[in-house]
């Protein structure tokens, strides 16, 4: 795989990941103070942006790659999800997730490799 | 959790609807993609020539269903009881592409994929409590 390929797969996952939390917070919002506010709109504009850059790029991948080569790659996801949880939540790794987070890495990195 | 509705409003079964529009869809992409590839033209690397295949409509016809029907779960089940049945799509997933996408899959990939599935089984849950508190 090229390095512009690896590129556009992680710039995906991570768009996709920060629109899911930027509009989750958005409705979490929202069940408060309404929809009728500047915050809101913007935040719900933002996380649509990153979730349409998320699928052209998607998109894009497809028509270069097998759906069942790309497709293990979400598990990327987890392993963003984890990282951001133990900056922003101070969050300690369990054995669970250690493990769970190495076998996914291991399983991309097989899946790279064929 | 709230009572749950019975029949269409099922909470399971749109889970199950749920899982099956994503499943569907993901399909449906790459049969759109590879309708409209043009991998030697870099601009394609934006994938809006997509939009030129009525699939990849179907497939954002479906994107969207899903996240309905997934709201809808979630007004029913704890994201972290819902999200790791979710994640049965990414058993589907490969299998789709083995039976009917005719990819041909390395012993290789298969064990790759293996791993993954077993790696997000595992974090499934704590992946999802963590999600709800960022």
């Amino acid at each position: 795989m090229s390095f512009l390929a690896f590129f556009f797969i992680v710039v995906s996952l991570v768009t996709f990941v920060a629109a899911q939390l930027i509009l989750k917070r958005a409705m979490e919002f929202s069940a408060t103070n309404g929809m009728r506010n500047a915050y809101f709109i913007s935040r719900v504009a933002i996380g649509v942006v990153l979730m349409t850059v998320s699928f052209f790029l998607t998109l894009g991948l497809l028509q270069r790659f097998d759906l069942s080569y790309l497709y293990p790659f979400q598990g990327l996801s987890v392993i963003f999800i984890t990282i951001l949880a133990a900056v922003v939540l101070k969050e300690k790794l369990s054995a669970r997730l250690t493990i769970g987070a190495l076998l996914i890495t291991v399983g991309i990195v097989l899946v790279s490799m064929s | 959790m709230q009572n749950r509705p019975s029949g269409f409003g099922n909470p399971r079964l749109q889970l199950g609807l749920s899982v099956a529009c994503v499943f569907v869809s993901e399909l449906l992409l790459k049969r759109g993609a590879n309708e409209v590839a043009a991998p030697d033209d870099a601009a394609s690397w934006i994938g809006i020539n997509g939009l030129a295949s009525p699939l990849v409509w179907w497939a954002i016809l479906l994107i969207i269903a899903s996240f309905i029907s997934w709201l809808y779960v979630l007004r029913y089940i704890p994201l972290n009881v819902a999200y790791p049945l979710s994640r049965v799509v990414d058993i589907l997933v490969p299998l789709g592409c083995w039976l009917f996408l005719g990819e041909l899959i390395s012993t290789l990939r298969w064990c790759g994929i293996a791993l993954v599935i077993i790696g997000l089984a595992l974090v499934a849950k704590p992946i999802a409590r963590m999600e709800e508190r960022l």
